[in-house]
């Protein structure tokens, strides 16, 4: 179950008046897993896509739609809506754990403190996917995104610091898409210039 | 390896297949080598001698089995430092003779091959007189950049000073001088020479050479510049044009020196003469490679490290099917905003892969000053033809928008 503090509640609401919002309603899920812990999906729907699995709640006002997959991952989850000088927005505080599998929280452990504080050097990171059947699926960001090296990360750095700390770990899958690496550390190139 | 090679991802995965442990020696420093202190060295490629004595010390610790050059930045200091670990590669010299278009001419011209006539010319020098002794049509090329960087053809005299003030500014460039020290100022001029273009890619075993493929070059290669777009294999050439480029590769690979280790040979064919342009200590640059497969799925590099290992790599031969890549030309200079037609490239019948390896929003630059690739595209067929149709079709379902940036 997901609280919404009168804050949040007030501004939600106030969003829903505007023009063209009448009857839509809320849904929250967990978009994914990023450096900084879950990532969050808020937006407003219709009726038209209201999922019959989607835990439906009267948030006072507005109805709260959460997806069924992400229900777990936000049981106790509070919506806040904070307005500073550091700036203004929904801030979601989440008491759940990043992942409940004992494999994937021993990858993510040596993703935290062992390989994103290394790469963030380089202006990049790596996300954990998942981990099935003893398999971690990874995606890279940043300057690790296309970078021209990133095999050398992967294969050398990350591929070895997991094995060492997981040994459950039987793969590692890199699932980024490099092609779409806006800022790679490395770039490749024809080479051939005289080193001596 | 430098840290802009295209060849990581294909030796660790061959690495990877064999089993094999692996240290990545590199120029620059990489992101998780603190994490994995034996699975990386960072190498001065600008002090050869401080780092060969860093691979030997390194290798005192954990003794090397091996030492592979994926490209060809790391080279020199491959063959360096094999030769002070006592492992086998080509020597240091013939490493060096072959890197430097200028030496290579020299080794071919004493050892009696074909080649053209050549000669050094000095940039810094008043290109007018030159101009005027030399005979044309001629090619100008910078002495170490690869994959026909720099290199340019001039039918006359004001052509010629062209080329030359062309090939100064790139050589000033950061990207071009070594990496310790004043800018390249020699350069070959040579004439030029007429005919359709091949490449050879081989292993060497005791200075004998072993020929892995053929690869025609279907587009022509008369200048201006020397842009390689198409590698198609097998050759098309008749039986004994192939023979004889293979027998000038081998006489080539004996003039320079090279003994043990990958070579990918550029050589002229035109009416019966076979001209070995050049023979690089390495194999073929880029990610040409993912267009050769042998045997049962054995990738080049796989072959490499095996025979950099002494193993036995027998009577492994390249696959029946007829395969080829092009390395996508950069039309124009500017900032690359968006590709379109992949899909439709990547459907075309034949074509296995199409990878762009530019990412959007970076500056592009065509040859002769360009030092990259906009990608490659990788097809086969039940022939050269159909490969290399496959190839062009997926070309021109391809279109690039580059916004013009200023100079």
């Amino acid at each position: 179950m997901i609280t919404v503090t009168s804050a949040a509640r007030t501004k939600i609401v106030e969003l829903l008046a505007q023009q063209g919002r009448a009857g839509l309603m809320l849904r929250a899920a967990v978009a994914g897993r990023g450096p900084g812990g879950f990532q969050y999906r808020l937006g407003f729907v219709g009726d038209e896509e209201r999922r019959a699995d989607d835990q439906a709640t009267d948030a006072g006002g507005f109805t709260l739609l959460v997806d069924a997959d992400s229900v777990p991952n936000l049981d106790g989850a509070s919506i806040d809506y904070v307005d500073g000088p550091q700036g203004s927005g929904f801030k979601i505080d989440n008491p759940n754990p990043l992942w409940r599998d004992e494999a994937a929280r021993a990858v993510q452990a040596v993703l935290d403190q062992d390989i994103n504080p290394a790469v963030a050097a380089h202006g990049g990171w790596v996300t954990l996917l998942e981990v099935k059947d003893n398999v971690a699926y990874i995606q890279l960001g940043g300057g690790c995104q296309g970078c021209g090296m990133v095999d050398v990360t992967l294969k050398q750095g990350i591929e070895v610091r997991i094995r060492e700390a997981v040994p459950a770990i039987r793969e590692i899958i890199d699932s980024t898409d490099h092609a779409g690496g806006k800022n790679p550390y490395y770039q490749p190139a024809k080479g051939g210039r005289s080193p001596f | 390896m430098s840290a802009t090679t295209y060849r990581a991802g294909a030796f660790l995965e061959a690495a990877h297949r064999l089993g094999l442990a692996v240290t990545v020696g590199t120029d620059r420093p990489q992101a998780l080598g603190e994490q994995n202190p034996a699975g990386h060295l960072t190498l001065d490629f600008g002090d050869p001698r401080a780092a060969t004595g860093e691979i030997v010390a390194f290798a005192a610790r954990r003794p090397l089995r091996t030492l592979v050059a994926a490209d060809d930045d790391g080279v020199e200091l491959a063959a360096r430092a094999a030769e002070a670990l006592g492992l086998a590669h080509h020597p240091p010299a013939a490493v060096r003779a072959a890197r430097d278009k200028l030496a290579t001419r020299r080794a071919f011209a004493a050892a009696g091959l074909p080649v053209p006539w050549f000669e050094p010319v000095r940039l810094y020098e008043d290109p007018a007189p030159i101009a005027a002794r030399l005979r044309y049509p001629c090619i100008l090329k910078p002495l170490a950049l690869a994959a026909s960087r720099g290199v340019m053809r001039a039918d006359d005299p004001p052509g010629f000073i062209a080329a030359f003030g062309r090939l100064r500014a790139l050589l000033a460039r950061a990207d071009a001088r070594p990496e310790r020290g004043a800018p390249v100022t020699e350069a070959l001029v040579e004439g030029y020479l007429p005919g359709a273009e091949v490449a050879l890619e081989g292993l060497v075993t005791g200075g004998r050479l072993r020929t892995l493929a053929v690869f025609d070059k279907p587009d022509p290669l008369d200048g201006p510049f020397f842009e390689e777009t198409l590698y198609v294999t097998p050759s098309r050439l008749p039986e004994t044009a192939q023979r004889a480029v293979v027998a000038a590769t081998q006489a080539g690979v004996a003039a320079l020196g090279l003994s043990h280790g990958p070579v990918h040979a550029e050589l002229r064919v035109d009416q019966g003469q076979v001209w070995v342009l050049e023979i690089a200590p390495r194999s073929i640059g880029g990610l040409c490679s993912r267009a050769l497969r042998f045997g049962a799925d054995v990738s080049l590099e796989e072959l490499i490290l095996r025979h950099g290992l002494g193993q036995e790599i027998g009577n492994v031969e390249r696959e029946t099917a007829a395969s080829g890549v092009m390395m996508i030309p950069i039309p124009a200079r500017g900032r690359l905003d968006h590709v379109a037609g992949l899909d439709r490239a990547r459907a075309v019948p034949g074509v296995t892969e199409v990878r762009i390896t530019i990412p959007l929003g970076q500056p592009i630059e065509p040859l002769p000053e360009g030092a990259r690739y906009l990608g490659f595209i990788f097809a086969r067929g039940s022939c050269p033809a159909e490969a290399e149709n496959a190839l062009r079709e997926a070309h021109r379902n391809l279109s690039f928008a580059i916004q013009s940036i200023g100079n």
